[in-house]
């Protein structure tokens, strides 16, 4: 059976994603190139070693990047947001959002047909590509990012999330709420923030004590 | 009729899981959907920023106990995205054995749950019969039954073992031929058709907009898969397709177009086993000892500041992702941060609005098409 065909044939080519990236990256820096978003092909470090699409935006013009990429892109999917807090990073970088979205070819189907897309027929805005966005937020006690919640539907989720973990604010999104932590945790706890920290931190099993008699939590002195 | 909510949860049949559906009625209509998750929410993030590479593999198995093999590799491919290592062709035939061998037994685990749901006792036994067979497999190359720590940055922990591949052959074929047996038990069964057909209607763009992807979307006629799109593993040497099933309605994708593409999932995987087990350089049936080349790269423990990675991968339930920043904790020997995408985090609240016109019967047959999994969900 080795001779069996392989799915090279009709998967995604690397020359197709490369030459994607670069006309994404292209478009991108030439329409926003004055609002400061940079934009730049790079490739992932292991495996198949793919190309994306990466980008640099600044957060008060974050919206209306999104706004363009979905509608005139066709980025259709966000696939996550999350938050970075930097307690560390100077005196510009004191948190980040970083954005994962994708571009999938997928359009809604009549009854009774399957759509199966061979990548060699793939044109322009119909070939896969992932993107990343970084904005970097400057220190402040309530960091603030434009909410894209209108844009992708997907994103809704996402952002509750990263405000309850990370404690980033979401200008303008509707119903926020916590979905992980409990609804009555205090106000103003993030436990992705790094001045939290594990109870049991700094301990390490493995090499300091692998019974685990002699560990005790930091907060053992203000436990009963 | 006066209007009331009503909580369905944490503990329902209905959930697969730990979390609470609180639904709006008007009669026996579903007229507003809360979904409330958080319930095991266990703060893996947190944990994983003082751990060092390796040690996290365990922590992501636990994800989620239908799927453990899946979400290791998914954490893996991101860190070695971070890492910059080489994987040998071996290694990756192999985990490619391993992820198919997980996502049939995941969908078995899917389908024996989701039967119940829809008056159908049988197919559940014999769905976690022939689980069983890929658990064993599983457990071959883990050594343990359900969370198996079986990747490593850089390759695989131990090769195939001696006999695997005769064994793997036989157990998929007989699965081939056990597959037609629960169709004709399904497919022409009046009462799972009557619960199936024409409720949980989703249309393909707005799945893919709201989040949702992998076999849902699939299951409304586009063949949008991440192995496909963007390749990872050997995939683009094994002979395979994408499943895609044809919707039966202008309205989208039924539950049974996503039990079908399900079934179609299966069958593919198994084949792609076949396949794998043939093409696997070095051949099947040799044994490389743990730490050999053919199987195990060498690779850094510690990534430097401001490095990132992360990687798409096609898990069981849609598109899961892994995003990682070095830097951390021991000069970098720790992740600095640590992002888990949950493709059922995103999922769940779709589906909650898509059961909104429905009948309060037919919730369970919606929730449990999607295949739920709480364990990724909270994290």
């Amino acid at each position: 059976m080795s001779d069996k065909a392989t799915g090279a044939s009709w998967m995604v080519s690397a020359d197709q994603n490369e030459s994607a990236a670069k006309a994404a990256v292209s478009a991108i820096n030439s329409h926003f190139s004055k609002a400061g978003v940079v934009a730049s092909v790079l490739k992932h470090s292991s495996g198949s070693k793919r190309s994306y699409v990466s980008i640099e935006c600044p957060p008060e013009h974050w919206l209306a990047l999104a706004k363009w990429l979905r509608f005139d892109n066709g980025v259709n999917h966000c696939s996550m947001i999350t938050g970075i807090h930097h307690p560390d990073g100077g005196a510009d970088k004191g948190w980040e959002v970083v954005a994962h979205l994708m571009r999938m070819p997928v359009k809604n189907q009549e009854p009774g047909v399957a759509h199966v897309m061979r990548g060699g027929e793939l044109e322009g805005n119909d070939i896969p590509m992932e993107y990343e966005v970084g904005i970097i937020l400057p220190p402040s006690t309530t960091p603030t990012v434009p909410s894209v919640q209108s844009v992708w539907v997907g994103a809704d989720w996402n952002e509750k999330e990263t405000w309850d973990l990370v404690g980033i604010n979401f200008e303008g999104h509707k119903d926020m709420v916590r979905v992980l932590n409990p609804h009555d945790s205090p106000v103003g706890f993030h436990p992705l923030q790094k001045q939290h920290r594990l109870r049991y931190d700094g301990f390490n099993e493995m090499y300091d004590d692998a019974q685990g008699f002699g560990r005790k939590p930091i907060d053992a002195d203000k436990v009963k | 009729m006066a209007q009331m909510w009503i909580t369905m949860g944490p503990q329902h049949p209905m959930t697969h899981g730990l979390w609470t559906l609180r639904v709006k009625i008007d009669g026996e209509t579903v007229v507003d959907t809360e979904p409330e998750l958080g319930y095991i929410h266990r703060g893996v993030e947190k944990i994983c920023e003082s751990r060092d590479f390796t040690q996290i593999t365990p922590y992501c198995d636990r994800l989620c106990y239908a799927s453990a093999m899946t979400w290791a590799h998914s954490y893996i491919y991101a860190a070695e995205n971070l890492l910059e290592v080489e994987v040998p062709e071996r290694a990756e035939y192999i985990r490619l054995i391993a992820n198919e061998m997980q996502r049939i037994a995941s969908h078995l685990m899917w389908l024996g749950a989701y039967t119940p749901d829809t008056g159908n006792l049988t197919v559940f036994v014999w769905c976690l019969r022939d689980r069983e067979m890929f658990l064993d497999l599983m457990q071959e190359l883990g050594g343990s039954r359900m969370h198996y720590n079986f990747p490593r940055v850089g390759g695989v922990k131990r090769d195939l073992p001696i006999g695997f591949a005769d064994r793997a052959r036989a157990k998929t074929k007989m699965f081939l031929e056990r597959m037609q047996e629960y169709e004709m038990l399904l497919d022409e069964s009046t009462i799972f058709l009557i619960r199936t057909q024409g409720v949980g209607y989703a249309k393909a763009e707005e799945m893919v907009n709201a989040g949702v992807t992998g076999p849902n979307v699939r299951a409304a006629g586009v063949n949008y898969d991440v192995r496909w799109a963007h390749p990872y593993s050997v995939y683009d040497e094994i002979d395979w397709e994408p499943s895609v099933e044809k919707q039966a309605s202008i309205k989208g994708a039924d539950c049974y177009d996503r039990y079908r593409v399900r079934m179609e999932e299966m069958r593919q995987s198994a084949l792609m086993i076949l396949d794998a087990l043939d093409k696997i350089p070095g051949g099947a049936d040799t044994h490389y000892s743990p730490g050999d080349e053919m199987i195990l790269s060498k690779a850094p423990n510690r990534a430097p500041e401001g490095a990132s990675g992360f990687h798409h991968f096609e898990d069981p339930r849609g598109e899961s992702m892994f995003y990682l920043q070095g830097g951390g904790e021991g000069r970098g020997k720790s992740p600095y941060r640590m992002s888990i995408r949950s493709p059922m985090f995103i999922t769940i609240p779709f589906v909650a609005k898509t059961m909104i016109g429905y009948k309060i019967a037919d919730i369970p047959a919606i929730m449990g098409s999607f295949d739920p999994c709480i364990g990724e969900t909270d994290r």
